[in-house]
């Protein structure tokens, strides 16, 4: 693999998983013969999963022969070379890491080609999560239903999980992991000694999909939403419902009175740099950054991280947005790119290549990964909280107009923790945005009473 | 030469009135008329980025031009180590901006940057500089003088270097004051290079993208917001090209009004 950034997994792990993954016997019988397969260029982002993936691919080019290049670019970059690329008459990247924020604007833009089309044989792993459905489309019906056909494969299938700090916990007599926002609230409060710890460290700065994503359990949490229920296309905006301004409200307050001064200005970074370097006792951010914890060269804290679902109000479950990435085979490149770049993800999907992915850090986009006895190793212990909160996550957007959408969140949420406007005013000018957004792309769409 | 400068702006122009969606792999375009001119009143990270931009281009173009002023004289009155100085001075301007970005926010970081160990040690609170509402938007317009301040002084000091000796000469012979030195014939004999140095300095400023989106991404909140970070939100980020097309030309047209003013009042001032 020629990628642009990170190490070498060492050889010795490699053989170790290769051997591992061939002796399960649940290759693909044609990944055996990929040396024979056409070269391809996967885009990516960086992200905290990246190494992993990248270890993977190693992986995958010592098994087969084949060979895969990781064009990797920061999250917009990732999404405009991807435009760039399907746009063109002839693309130049022929697998696209796809986000939950713009997928659909891959699939209802024609720039993905199902990968049942490319190789009819292609059958989908019984266990691989279809997170939300979200890998089929129907390109008539302009759903994403099993009905459809099968666009893309999960690379990672994330969502956030309750970080916290077990040793903390245990030291100040705090039973069990907070599973309301209520024991969330108390516990951040009893943690919160600044500036040395903060009882909770949020991501609530401007970005591509910063602060958004980072509301999202604590909006689904409280039983929230942006729309009132897009599967039946019925996009009538709900964000300043009552379950919406309480989410907000709590979110400020928690970050007021129990979290760090900064965070209108925290990215994902900031947050696990906070936590990584022993200043955070509680964050609620991707699955993907559990690596970093119990990395002795990066971490004050390794071995003191626990993991928990998200948080929700008494009564209902945890409701975790997907984040998740998906990988579909450009359109506009040669035919037998597009048979190799299918041909990875036939080899990726498969239990024995996503328990080699665990092992090197990523998250398993296949069930039967959760069972294999590593879900019960110390090191792994964030598999079982993600197996509980997988099914209870909620797919946000289904439009392909989902950036501008973003965009509105972001700014809105944005200033509202930063106390530029009350939430009542952020929650009532995003809404008129969004329904104004959902209207103009002719969907069907109202809005609630403004809040008061 | 002139129709190919021209080329990408008539298309600018024209995409603006336009909507552009994709499927099945091609392009449709949309005839909408006026109506993203329109959008753009109702914009409101639009109405905020054209506030912040004018502040910004204002507060850090004369900063740079005073102090690069100030810097100018300094060095050219200088006997000793002029060359040093020189080099010193001129030092930002020659950085990239994708260090400066990093170089700064460590340095204002609240935490661990130097700004607030210097505070500390001072016994002050550390100022959280870039995300703070109230402090973000100065602090982008330290970060500019800083870096293009070195820019205004190359200039001043290539002026004040080919003002007539004599002039100053005779002032002396007369026994003016440093002081009357400095309004009396500096300044005068210096004013088109001032004049020159602020227009090309407030048009550039007014461009500003770079600093914005490595410290501080627009925030908090429309803090920092700038217009050519918002044509590039809706422009790229969004997709909205019409949209995003007729934020430019919007821009590009205030950039003209400001240059006609600027021309019509250094026409004035000559009269």
């Amino acid at each position: 693999m020629a990628a642009n950034r990170h190490g070498e997994m060492g050889r010795r792990t490699a053989l170790g998983l290769g051997a591992g993954a061939l002796a399960s016997g649940a290759l693909p019988r044609r990944a055996g013969a990929q040396g024979r397969m056409a070269p391809i260029t996967i885009v990516i982002n960086q992200s905290p999963w990246l190494d992993s993936f990248q270890r993977t691919v190693q992986l995958y080019e010592r098994e087969t022969g084949a060979k895969v290049d990781l064009d990797v670019n920061p999250f917009a970059g990732s999404l405009e070379k991807q435009r760039n690329s399907v746009r063109a008459r002839q693309g130049t990247t022929d697998l696209l890491i796809m986000n939950s924020g713009w997928f659909a604007e891959m699939y209802f833009g024609g720039f993905v080609r199902p990968i049942t089309d490319i190789d009819p044989g292609f059958r989908l792993e019984r266990e691989v999560y279809t997170l939300g459905d979200t890998i089929f489309f129907d390109a008539e019906k302009k759903t994403m239903t099993p009905q459809g056909k099968l666009m893309s494969i999960p690379i990672s299938p994330l969502i956030p999980l309750t970080y916290y700090r077990g040793d903390l916990y245990r030291e100040n007599g705090i039973q069990g992991a907070p599973r309301t926002f209520a024991q969330l609230e108390s516990n951040a409060r009893k943690l919160h000694r600044p500036p040395r710890m903060y009882g909770i460290v949020q991501r609530g700065a401007r970005g591509p999909h910063t602060v958004a994503y980072d509301f999202y359990p604590y909006l689904y949490g409280h039983g929230g939403s942006i729309f009132r229920n897009q599967a039946e296309n019925d996009y009538t905006v709900t964000l300043n419902a009552p379950e919406g301004r309480t989410a907000l409200d709590y979110y400020i307050r928690l970050a007021k009175e129990a979290g760090h001064p900064r965070t209108a200005a925290l990215d994902q970074a900031e947050v696990i740099q906070a936590i990584v370097t022993g200043r955070g006792a509680h964050m609620i951010t991707v699955v993907a950054a559990w690596s970093q914890m119990d990395d002795p060269q990066r971490s004050a804290v390794v071995d003191k991280i626990e993991w928990a679902p998200p948080p929700s109000i008494e009564g209902r479950p945890t409701a975790p947005g997907l984040g998740h990435w998906l990988a579909g085979v450009s359109r506009n490149v040669p035919d037998d790119r597009q048979r190799a770049a299918a041909a990875f993800l036939a080899w990726f999907q498969t239990p024995a290549a996503q328990i080699a992915t665990a092992k090197l850090g990523g998250i398993p986009i296949n069930a039967a990964a959760y069972r294999d006895p590593i879900a019960e190793e110390r090191r792994f212990r964030w598999m079982k909280p993600l197996a509980e909160a997988l099914p209870h996550a909620v797919n946000i957007y289904q439009f392909p107009e989902a950036s501008e959408v973003i965009a509105v969140l972001e700014l809105g949420l944005n200033r509202a923790i930063a106390g530029e406007i009350t939430s009542v005013a952020a929650l009532n000018d995003m809404s008129s945005q969004i329904a104004e957004i959902m209207a103009k792309n002719g969907y069907r769409t109202g809005k609630l009473e403004p809040l008061r | 030469m002139g129709g190919l400068g021209l080329l990408p702006v008539l298309n600018l122009v024209a995409l603006g009135f336009f909507d552009v969606r994709w499927a099945e792999g091609q392009s449709t375009w949309s005839f909408v008329g006026t109506t993203h001119y329109a959008a753009l009143t109702r914009d409101p990270l639009f109405g905020a980025a054209i506030l912040n931009t004018v502040v910004f281009a204002l507060g850090a173009v004369t900063g740079q031009m005073i102090l690069g002023f100030a810097l100018a004289l300094l060095c050219s009155k200088a006997t000793r180590g002029r060359v040093f100085w020189r080099a010193v001075f001129v030092l930002p301007v020659l950085i990239p901006g994708i260090v400066i970005g990093a170089m700064w926010k460590l340095l204002l970081n609240p935490e661990f940057g130097a700004l607030a160990q210097l505070f500390e040690l001072a016994g002050l609170t550390p100022v959280d500089w870039l995300g703070e509402p109230s402090t973000a938007l100065f602090a982008v317009i330290m970060v500019d003088v800083w870096h293009w301040t070195p820019f205004c002084f190359l200039l001043f000091l290539a002026g004040l270097e080919s003002l007539p000796r004599d002039v100053y000469e005779a002032a002396t012979v007369d026994g003016a004051s440093a002081w009357q030195e400095l309004t009396r014939i500096t300044l005068p004999l210096m004013w088109p290079t001032i004049a020159v140095t602020f227009v090309f300095r407030l048009v550039l400023a007014f461009k500003v993208f770079d600093e914005v989106y490595l410290l501080t991404g627009g925030g908090p909140g429309t803090a920092t917001e700038v217009v050519s970070f918002t044509i590039y939100q809706r422009f790229f980020t969004e997709d909205r090209a019409g949209y995003g097309a007729a934020m430019a030309v919007a821009v590009i047209f205030l950039i003209f009004l400001m240059l006609a003013a600027a021309a019509a009042a250094r026409r004035r001032v000559q009269a």
